[in-house]
């Protein structure tokens, strides 16, 4: 019997079309929901590091920058419906603009969020109270897995990835954990509470950024549903990835 | 293939047809050939033009009260398959025809068939309308009259308005009955010659490309009317528009060189094809 992942793939792709203008627009979509991705991944280092670094001018970069990831939602909703429209993408063209249009949702909030951890960051600094270095550490770590699974999930839909995205769906256990640390060291019976001026923004800082890793896992999703042509929002996770390791990703075992 | 074949394909240890088509290589028609009140069953069924094969053991159920689109590319063998579904082709000269082809059981090409009784069962609607040159109600009686269908004025007169209701047609006809049926629109000459097929009472209607020669208003009049003449009819339509295709149809069968490809329900062809040849085609990648 072959090994199912010797078999050939056929990648979901935008390029190839016999009327290249289609090629364009999706590549274009594509690029606009990339772009967005990419600055809502700077923005949320950018948002911790104005708390790490206690530096108010970064967060309010931070801020200043933050309606321009909704402009480029706007864009990339109106090149959805100028597609939909123009094109009548079917299969797997109809699933990029459908998922395309999704992950814009999702990277947008994470813009958002990130707005919310600089607003938080600047709250903290005019308390003029230092953070515990080991609070610090915590959201070090979350901040590090947060980000590294939303830029994972926006590298995997820059080419449809299945393998990447199971490593996005593998990597929420970890991002769990690290809220639940953070949370710990917040709310825990170590050490001196903090007060409320400290507590409730530092809160909000470890809700953002736990959430910034379930948009990465969201945007995974979509990949998937790309790729394979199965919506798999919803899903017991244990189950899926087994399923879909089953299934043996592009990249993994092929030629 | 989708997450949970995946599964099924685990268990099983099969290597389904379905994983090699995602390399584009045609290995077997994917998807359920079958429907489960089929009006004509086709088996294995291949036709040559001369030395030419036209199609290749191409084997599809027609179902009740089902539209099921035939799609491909030009010269892909699906006008071909539908000719042979009331032996249209029997009036080339050098085509064969070899395979099983049943209507209600019933071998269409067993030497005892006449083909003429058979047209009437499976009737047929062509690219461009083409009614008789005579007048409307001479268009829907001819065909009952040489079939004996009919015995006196009053039961033509009935059957008349009758066809031409079920085509959507009476209304915008019913004072000029007299008047050739040449001197309608396109789109209500191409309602006419359905009205003229409805008349003879058949079982299945094919149609070959019956929009191509509309304009979207008269094509979408047609749509309305091919998901009516669906309750009581099974319908084969060829089509190269894809959406139209997607509209009308519940079932899609993709030709793709003689062969079928993929056939499937027509939501899972249009949104999550198994076969590369199916998604190329569909998508606009073919060629």
């Amino acid at each position: 019997m072959a090994d199912q992942r010797d078999l050939p793939a056929h990648p979901a792709r935008t390029g190839g079309h016999t009327v290249r203008g289609f090629d364009r627009d999706l590549t274009h979509l594509l690029d606009l929901i990339l772009e967005m991705g990419e600055r809502a991944v700077e923005q949320t280092q950018g948002a911790i590091a104005a708390l790490l670094d206690g530096d108010p001018s970064t967060a309010y970069r931070v801020l200043d920058r933050e309606p321009q990831i909704d402009y480029l939602a706007l864009d990339a909703d109106e090149e959805v419906f100028q597609v939909i429209a123009r094109r009548q993408p079917t299969a797997v063209d109809l699933r990029i603009v459908l998922a395309l249009g999704r992950i814009a949702a999702e990277a947008e909030r994470a813009g958002d969020k990130a707005a919310r951890i600089a607003q938080r960051a600047l709250e903290l600094h005019e308390t003029g109270a230092e953070v515990p270095g080991p609070v610090l550490e915590a959201v070090r770590t979350l901040d590090e897995i947060a980000c590294c699974a939303f830029q994972r999930s926006v590298s995997a839909v820059a080419q449809f990835d299945i393998a990447l995205a199971i490593g996005v769906f593998e990597d929420e256990s970890a991002l769990y954990a690290a809220a639940e640390a953070l949370n710990a060291a917040l709310l825990g019976p170590t050490g001196d509470p903090l007060p409320a001026s400290q507590l409730a923004p530092l809160l909000s800082i470890a809700h953002s950024l736990e959430r910034i890793g379930d948009h990465g896992a969201a945007i995974a999703e979509q990949v998937i549903y790309v790729a394979e042509g199965t919506d798999v929002r919803f899903r017991n996770r244990e189950i899926l990835i087994d399923t879909l390791r089953h299934r043996g990703a592009p990249g993994q075992g092929t030629e | 293939m989708n997450a949970l074949a995946s599964e099924i394909v685990r268990d099983t240890g099969a290597v389904s047809a379905a994983d090699l088509a995602r390399g584009g290589r045609f290995t077997g028609t994917i998807g359920d050939i079958t429907t489960p009140d089929p009006r004509m069953v086709c088996r294995e069924v291949n036709v040559w033009y001369g030395a030419k094969q036209a199609i290749k053991d191409v084997s599809l159920d027609i179902g009740k009260n089902q539209v099921v689109a035939m799609i491909g590319p030009s010269g892909c063998g699906k006008s071909t398959f539908l000719r042979c579904l009331n032996r249209m082709n029997d009036t080339i000269a050098g085509c064969r025809v070899r395979g099983s082809i049943k209507l209600d059981g019933q071998e269409i090409y067993d030497k005892s068939m006449d083909p003429v009784p058979l047209r009437a069962q499976v009737g047929m609607v062509f690219q461009k309308p083409n009614p008789f040159p005579k007048s409307i109600y001479e268009n829907i009686v001819y065909g009952p009259r040489i079939h004996g269908l009919t015995n006196s004025k009053a039961e033509l007169d009935e059957l008349v308005e009758t066809s031409l209701r079920k085509a959507g047609l009476w209304n915008e006809v019913k004072d000029r009955l007299d008047q050739p049926g040449t001197g309608l629109s396109g789109g209500q000459q191409q309602r006419l010659c359905i009205a003229r097929t409805i008349a003879v009472s058949p079982e299945v209607i094919l149609m070959d490309e019956p929009c191509s020669a509309l304009d979207p208003i008269a094509t979408a009049i047609i749509e309305e009317l091919i998901d009516e003449l669906r309750e009581n009819y099974a319908i084969a339509i060829v089509t190269h528009s894809m959406q139209q295709a997607a509209r009308v149809s519940q079932r899609t069968a993709y030709f793709h060189l003689g062969d079928l490809v993929e056939v499937g329900e027509t939501n899972q062809i249009f949104t999550n094809p198994q076969h590369k040849l199916t998604e190329d085609y569909i998508t606009g990648r073919f060629g």
